[in-house]
């Protein structure tokens, strides 16, 4: 069973994903939020539960999904990182696999996308 | 309330393409995330700026394009939508509240990332700005230039709402 991290500024957003990733069926156990990319870092350095995948969106204040996967590897964390945006441009979704990001899932979505994605990452 | 041959020539897609794109969109985002499938009455046959008892939720557009997408819904629609998206009833949503607030707001925001990707298929020069959620018992929403915008009329639940693009291409 895998710990979630979810970096997402909307409330809404990260309730749907984590309803959508008990619904898919996936080896969820528990679920860590956090509302942008320093809550997330905040989270991953001190919710003292090893997190064994992240799913972050691009579009947030404070600190973006980018620059959250930059900081995350800079960092030393090495789980795989899932974005999950409405940015489903070519370019920025390259930059974040360049910058260290394992794969993208465009909302909206439906669970079973969300098993086809993440199932082989837990 | 018309989209003027500049924005059409650049994006290759006439009035009728985009409100087809805008009505697609917004069907799969009502389809895939609210549970609820949605009817629409394009054209709007008279403009629509004043509100009453409801909630808009906005997402600006800047750089090569710059222009806003608008959900502009009734707070009892609103509501039924966010206890779709939420798995919540109806007396657990509060008028005004985070819930409400927020998932409307993010529906505005999975709007726009999807009109974007018809205006930037790199995505990088196009931004999207963190929505916006004005609600209110009487209210206006003017664009302070004379930009193009299309709005197309939805139904839902005996009820009706509209979503709004306004767009303008930057030299």
């Amino acid at each position: 069973m895998a710990n979630i991290l979810i970096v997402d500024d909307s409330s809404t957003m990260r309730k749907i994903i984590s309803r959508s990733l008990r619904q898919a069926g996936l080896p969820v156990d528990d679920i860590v939020e956090a509302g942008d990319g320093i809550e997330g870092m905040n989270a991953l350095q001190t919710s003292g539960k090893q997190i064994d995948l992240i799913l972050s969106d691009i579009n947030m204040p404070n600190m973006d999904g980018l620059e959250f996967v930059k900081a995350a590897r800079a960092g030393g964390f090495e789980m795989p990182i899932v974005m999950i945006t409405t940015e489903g441009g070519e370019d920025i979704i390259a930059e974040a696999i360049a910058s260290g990001a394992k794969d993208s899932i465009k909302k909206p979505f439906t669970p079973e996308q969300l098993n086809e994605k993440l199932g082989g990452l837990l | 309330m018309s989209l003027n041959s500049e924005i059409s020539e650049s994006m290759s897609f006439n009035e009728q393409q985009l409100a087809e794109y805008v009505i697609n969109a917004t069907r799969e985002v009502f389809s895939t995330m609210v549970m609820m499938d949605l009817g629409d009455d394009f054209p709007l046959k008279d403009p629509i700026t004043h509100f009453k008892c409801s909630i808009t939720g906005m997402v600006g557009f800047a750089g090569t394009y710059s222009g806003v997408i608008s959900i502009h819904c009734p707070v009892n629609l609103a509501k039924k939508i966010t206890c779709a998206m939420l798995g919540m009833e109806e007396e657990e949503v509060e008028d005004g509240g985070e819930d409400l607030n927020d998932a409307i707001g993010e529906i505005a925001n999975m709007l726009g990332g999807s009109v974007k990707m018809i205006l930037s298929k790199g995505g990088l020069d196009v931004k999207l700005s963190i929505p916006t959620v004005i609600a209110g018992e009487d209210y206006t929403v003017n664009s302070l230039s004379d930009i193009d915008c299309v709005v197309i009329p939805f139904s839902a639940e005996n009820d009706r709402f509209l979503v709004g693009l306004t767009l303008k291409k930057e030299e």
